[in-house]
């Protein structure tokens, strides 16, 4: 189907909507396709909205409502951290801030075959990545890239989680990068691993950076990026 | 029925000079358990109610969002001296296993705190009063919900009453809309709720407490503002059908205004937590 530009359908791009705030009219515009990301919903003849949030719009023709919160909704090929919670024969059951808890296979492993299935103990935290996220199912995680590297998935060692909102973790993963994560990584140096799922995972050589760091990123949440770059220096000028 | 015709006798000799012109104006559609109330007057003869409010204005409503930092999503609502806070967990794992289903399952809790009233009272937590605001609150929220999007999981909704002034059912609504909201749970529409009377033969906006407890008709309502839908009717004591459609409309239009409000709220909220990205 052909994709023409309509002057109705750009109206709220980049507005702030509230659930039940209908976003387009169908009936205005035939004979076109868009395509609809999370938080809005047909009903009929309209699009409408079923989060608060911003409506965003991509080129050609995707539309979804970029919104904040608590919970994360799984979808697959995201990358996560999860918390161990249970080990059974064949899966490990993982904690992934969801609606529903995530089985780990034991053999979605790099070169994971029944003799080495690894020993996590409960409370683990791994960074993984969603494979499946059908509804009326758990989710499943595979600590390989689609290659089946093991690419930096797997558990991580020492260091420290805190949890914030999705919103902020999508953040800190888009490019270019973050504000607060640039201008903390040109003076120090710290290993950081971001989940989609609002967890965030910070270790350095010393408690004392790992710490900085954290404060950094939760503070950064409500910050412009001005604002970001201020905050950070302020913070680092106590270590010095 | 005795003490209605005692009640009746007793309005017929004291009030009869100065009430008597009224009375025969309203006596026509006036049910007798709607006359026993006359004896106070809700209403001054400059159309002014006991707080000082029109018949038709509201209490002075204020929101906030993101009061208990543990909570998914988390709101506080005030209607003039009611104040209730709302915090909503989920959608989580489901608890009991035998409740598993295709559509979420949405739980509320009401709770009364012991110093939300005037007399300070000790009540035990399972009363019929708090169990039938959980289940009107429950049916509310779910009609707005869309469960059938989160299958196998379970949304908890947590309402505690601080202040008690009258309407708390609708301020529960009002909160628990803006708490499921925050948690970003899919929702049709922000369903809001209003209640309305009808006192000394005037429709009366958003009862306070000595309103309310006037025995009188007491019309709560909630909507779905965008869809104009009814989620929510209840009504206490009698009224003739006429008159309640203009009670309904009242409160209909009181609804929407405290929709406008939840929505501005709103969207206050997530401009403030809204980042730039790309741009």
């Amino acid at each position: 189907m052909e994709t023409k530009p309509s002057s109705y359908s750009t109206n709220l791009v980049d507005q702030l909507v509230c659930p039940g705030d209908v976003v387009l009219d169908l009936s205005s515009m035939t004979n076109q396709t868009i395509k609809l990301g999370g938080g809005l919903r047909q009903d009929c003849d309209s699009i409408s909205a079923m989060k608060a949030g911003r409506l965003s719009f991509s080129k050609p023709n995707k539309y979804w409502v970029e919104n904040s919160q608590k919970r994360y909704v799984p979808h697959a090929g995201d990358s996560i951290l999860g918390i161990v919670v249970d080990s059974r024969s064949d899966n490990f059951l993982v904690d992934i801030k969801g609606p529903a808890i995530a089985f780990l296979p034991v053999l979605a492993f790099e070169g994971g075959t029944r003799r080495n299935i690894p020993r996590f103990e409960i409370g683990t935290l791994l960074y993984v990545r969603v494979v499946k996220a059908n509804p009326g199912m758990n989710p499943e995680l595979s600590c390989t890239d689609a290659t089946g590297k093991a690419a930096e998935f797997g558990a991580l060692k020492d260091g420290y989680m805190f949890e914030c909102t999705t919103g902020l973790s999508r953040r800190l993963l888009s490019s270019p990068t973050c504000p607060v994560l640039d201008a903390l990584g040109k003076k120090i140096s710290f290993e950081i691993a971001v989940g989609l799922n609002g967890r965030v995972w910070v270790n350095a050589t010393s408690p004392q950076t790992t710490i900085i760091v954290a404060n950094a990123i939760m503070n950064s949440e409500t910050l412009s990026d001005a604002q970001q770059r201020i905050m950070v220096e302020k913070l680092l000028k106590r270590i010095q | 029925m005795v003490f209605e015709r005692e009640a009746e006798t007793t309005l017929a000799c004291g009030a009869q000079t100065s009430f008597r012109s009224r009375r025969r104006r309203t006596q026509r559609h006036i049910s007798p358990s709607v006359r026993l109330i006359l004896r106070m007057e809700y209403v001054s003869p400059e159309g002014l109610r006991l707080d000082g409010r029109r018949p038709m204005e509201m209490r002075q409503i204020r929101a906030e969002i993101g009061a208990v930092s543990k909570a998914d999503g988390s709101a506080i609502f005030e209607m003039g001296n009611t104040k209730v806070i709302a915090a909503v967990y989920g959608p989580r794992e489901v608890q009991n296993r035998s409740q598993i289903s295709n559509h979420a399952l949405v739980r509320c809790e009401y709770s009364m705190a012991n110093f939300s009233t005037g007399d300070r009272m000790r009540k035990s937590k399972g009363d019929r009063r708090s169990t039938e605001i959980s289940l009107v609150i429950r049916q509310t929220m779910e009609a707005s919900i869309l469960t059938h999007l989160l299958p196998r999981s379970q949304i908890d909704i947590y309402v505690q009453v601080l202040q008690a002034d009258g309407g708390t059912r609708s301020a529960c609504i009002n909160a628990a809309t803006l708490a499921l909201a925050d948690a970003g749970i899919p929702m049709r529409d922000l369903v809001t709720s209003c209640s309305a009377g009808y006192l000394n033969s005037t429709s009366l906006l958003d009862l306070n407490y000595v309103e309310d407890s006037a025995g009188g008709p007491d019309v709560t309502l909630g909507i779905l503002p965008k869809l104009d839908k009814v989620t929510l009717l209840q009504m206490d004591s009698k009224l003739p059908i006429d008159i309640l459609e203009n009670v309904m409309q009242l409160a209909i239009e009181g609804c929407k205004a405290i929709a406008n409000y939840i929505r501005e709220i709103l969207l206050e909220n997530t401009k403030q937590l809204e980042y730039r990205r790309g741009v």
